[in-house]
């Protein structure tokens, strides 16, 4: 790597810090806008002013905002974001169990929506014609098809007619690799249909322009193998705005992985985030809502990355 | 224009197929193996997390009571026909004035943090009772309709139990999570339970199992003394919030035992389950003031009965919730104290219902706000439709936060509510007449009369007689407006458990009444 790769990384580390820092700043101060106290969501309606006080005096609620904040950042940055008001468990243990779930879903669809959004796209591009159009209006209905709508009917299908994947749950890895993959298989392909449809088309779009690209035409004079021209010079020619899509899939299927979480009764981060707001509990909030800008923050920086790496004149600049 | 060699196109359609095949292998192509029936696991998918708030019965309601059966044991407990039998408490009895009920306790029951069962630990347990966190001693902290004001230890096996007026039927209260006793280590530092049950129930907390608040694994305890009670060796509560997916997951075997709700009964049925079903949960509209303190209108009982007239239930149910029973009862249809006298007199008649309030001198009709959620507003707003019809103005407001449904019960004058009257006595006591449901201190001669005939009664015959006087005064005092009764249903795979049984009229089955088919 040189210099100038180095200092540009090293730059964008500090911006995607500020924007975590940001991101922690607005969770912290909204979830102080809240109604209510930790006293009065952890001790119910039936306590008395008295014991609310008292349990909001014990957690420093009353302190200054700026104490409150860089006490809870203290705590954070070394991985503890606090006890749920709740029950008292550990916030942090409790998302680091759910995080595999929530990655295993978000990754996988991810993964299979490139798969197939690749394939379409790059098939659409280079057949053209009857096909194209085919495969234009199926994409199309993909895109239309409400992602919760297509989970249902695949548990129709697949989990009540015919029993060849679970209907919900889900099995951890370390438990059974095969039972992981099947609890997985339903949510990953409900995530992944809408975003193999967006990929396709961008792939298509992509394609066409680099197929029209001069080199491309040379390439082809010269007797270089169709295959190489296409998966090797072309794609690569058309990768940076599919790797962006793909990197955006990403991240938007990690933060709405909530509804394949509901329909599929998943113990993953979406969960933790329905549960935790509906309860008020204000630590659990914070935790889920800087963990999950972590993430997308960390996706977004390999984006940039990848992209300039990619990219010669972006590399050159 | 064709950008490609007919090889080019080829290899292309090659490779998009190849991906498509492998994307779909990739995500477990096959035949899932046929689950063998086991006999020695059982797998209830609930509607809610059970243990939201961690391992303590003490903070939840009776609807989590099943699951905290399988951790805990009571002082008394439920018996499969719903009457009340021995528990933790072999023994029972109340002084001649009902103010102090003498428990004896039995010997030999062991907790999980080895501690064992005496007298002094009932009392620890119940001097848990200023705890505002738990909600199920409500009734029992100072204040409350059933106020305990002192437990004191007669013997190491026996303790009794002093209230601050009678309280004769007291026992019922001991068969739900207020009756459940922890041990030693959780009475003394209670923060323990938030993640490790403390009881000497069939069952105890697999922890490498359990993943919060999706599903909750409990394994066989050997030092049970009832073992064979619950013939399941481990048991997974399997939390699954949507209703359809809960249906799903029992077609599909993920589980065993399922509560469905009345929309998804046909579906289940349809897929050869079996399905156990209930009354018993009246969703009713409550007259929070009866004194006119937040709208002069409600303290006229003319008017409170003109709602009754009023609203069209069976359209309510129709469009609403079908496969459930329009009310006009306020006890459920299994109650002893259910009349049909009260669905013919009541009957939808809106003209009825402008002429109550023109006697009332609301010719012209009046307006008030009521609270709503999201659970409520499409009932709400069928209502809001009748009222409307006969000049009533209701204004609904979707509560902002828990705090001001909450408070709703003492700045609006009608709220609604879903009750489950398996224990009449104790919810008159415990909400209608002195509970959150009566802030503002109403009275009525009649319904307290006939609460206590009810709490007397020492037969059948009389317990009847008595519970009909108070569903029917609460209807035509109007404190109660019944809209309809919602059936629990509870799914079963026929291959696997035979037909649930309710304990009475309980919602929720004994852990120990689910058993292996035969």
């Amino acid at each position: 790597m040189d210099v100038t790769m180095a200092m540009f990384a090293a730059k964008r580390l500090l911006m995607a810090l500020a924007t975590v820092l940001v991101v922690a700043v607005l969770a912290f101060l909204l979830v102080h806008a809240m109604p209510g106290s930790p006293g009065a969501v952890s001790l119910g309606a039936g306590a008395s002013q008295e014991a609310i006080d008292d349990v909001n005096q014990r957690l420093g609620w009353n302190d200054p905002l700026a104490l409150q904040f860089f006490r809870w950042l203290g705590e954070a940055v070394q991985g503890n974001f606090g006890t749920s008001l709740i029950d008292g468990r550990s916030v942090s243990a409790d998302l680091a169990s759910r995080l595999p779930v929530t990655a295993s879903l978000a990754a996988g669809a991810t993964v299979l929506s490139a798969i197939l959004g690749i394939g379409l796209g790059v098939t659409a591009a280079v057949r053209g014609g009857l096909l194209d159009r085919i495969i234009g209006g199926f994409v199309g209905l993909l895109v239309a098809l409400p992602a919760f709508w297509i989970g249902i009917i695949f548990v129709y299908l697949f989990a009540v007619q015919s029993s060849v994947f679970p209907a919900t749950g889900y099995v951890p890895f370390e438990v059974s690799p095969q039972d992981w993959a099947l609890s997985l298989a339903l949510p990953v392909i409900t995530l992944a249909v809408g975003g193999a449809a967006f990929i396709a088309r961008q792939t298509r779009a992509s394609m066409l322009e680099a197929l029209q690209q001069e080199h491309i035409r040379t390439l082809r004079a010269t007797a270089t193998p169709t295959w190489k021209i296409l998966y090797v010079h072309a794609l690569r020619y058309a990768s940076l705005p599919i790797v962006a899509g793909i990197a955006l899939q990403f991240i938007g299927l990690f933060g709405g992985s909530v509804i394949a979480e509901q329909l599929f009764a998943m113990p993953g981060l979406g969960q933790a985030v329905q549960s935790s707001v509906s309860t008020h509990d204000a630590p659990a909030v914070q935790g889920v809502v800087v963990i999950a800008t972590v993430v997308v923050v960390a996706v977004n920086l390999l984006l940039e990355l990848a992209t300039k790496f990619l990219d010669p004149k972006l590399r050159a600049s | 224009m064709k950008l490609l060699s007919t090889p080019a196109r080829r290899s292309a359609a090659v490779l998009a197929g190849a991906l498509l095949v492998s994307s779909l292998t990739a995500c477990g192509g096959g035949t899932q193996a046929a689950t063998a029936v086991n006999k020695d696991a059982l797998t209830i998918a609930i509607d809610s997390d059970s243990a939201s708030f961690g391992f303590d019965p003490l903070r939840v309601a009776d609807a989590q009571r099943q699951f905290f059966e399988g951790l805990y044991e009571n002082l008394m407990t439920l018996q499969p026909d719903g009457s009340v039998g021995p528990g933790l408490a072999k023994e029972f009895s109340y002084s001649t004035d009902n103010t102090v009920l003498t428990l004896t306790l039995r010997e030999g029951v062991a907790f999980t943090d080895g501690s064992t069962l005496d007298a002094a630990l009932v009392k620890a347990n119940l001097d848990r009772r200023s705890d505002p966190a738990l909600s199920a001693y409500s009734a029992i902290a100072k204040g409350g309709a059933q106020e305990i004001t002192s437990v004191t230890v007669a013997s190491p096996t026996k303790v009794a139990i002093k209230f601050a007026k009678a309280q004769p039927g007291f026992e019922k209260n001991l068969t739900g999570t207020m009756g459940m006793i922890v041990g030693k280590t959780a009475a003394t530092k209670s923060a323990s339970l938030a993640t490790t049950p403390d009881g000497s129930g069939p069952y105890t907390l697999d922890t490498t199992g359990t993943v919060k608040g999706n599903k909750y694994v409990f394994t066989k305890n050997e030092k049970y003394t009832d073992a064979a009670k619950y013939p399941y060796r481990k048991v997974t509560f399997s939390v699954i919030q949507d209703p359809q997916a809960r249906a799903n997951a029992l077609v599909s075997g993920q589980a065993d035992v399922a509560m469905l709700t009345s929309p998804t009964v046909d579906f289940a049925k349809s897929k050869g389950l079996g399905v156990s079903q209930i009354g018993g949960t009246l969703h009713t509209m409550v007259s929070f003031d009866k004194t006119g303190k937040t709208s002069p209108a409600f303290a006229k009982e003319k008017v409170r009965q003109a709602f009754q007239y009023a609203i069209n239930r069976q359209s309510l149910v129709d469009a609403l919730h079908k496969g459930d029973i329009p009310a006009w009862n306020a006890l459920p249809k299994d109650s002893a104290g259910y009349t049909e006298e009260l669905n013919v007199r009541f009957a939808y008649d809106p003209e009825k219902a402008k002429s109550l309030l023109a006697e009332a001198g609301y010719a012209n009709g009046f307006e008030f706000t009521i609270v709503g959620s999201a659970e409520t507003q499409t009932d709400l707003q069928a209502v809001q439709k009748d009222l409307a019809a006969v000049g009533i103005k209701m204004n609904i407001k979707m509560a902002s936060s828990t705090d001001e449904a909450f408070a709703a019960v003492a700045t609006t004058p009608l709220g609604y509510a879903s009750l489950g009257w398996d224990n009449p006595v104790g919810l008159m006591y415990g909400v209608v007449l002195n509970g959150f449901t009566n802030v503002q201190k109403a009275t009525d001669e009649q319904l307290s009369a006939a609460t206590g005939e009810a709490a007397a009664a020492k037969d059948d015959a009389a317990k009847k007689a008595a519970l009909t006087k108070l569903n029917t005064r609460l209807v035509e005092s109007g404190w109660m407006i019944p809209l309809y009764e919602s059936l629990a249903n509870q799914g079963f795979n026929t291959k696997k458990v035979q037909q649930v049984k309710f304990a009475g009229t309980n919602a929720y089955p004994l852990l120990s009444s689910y058993a292996p088919a035969n």
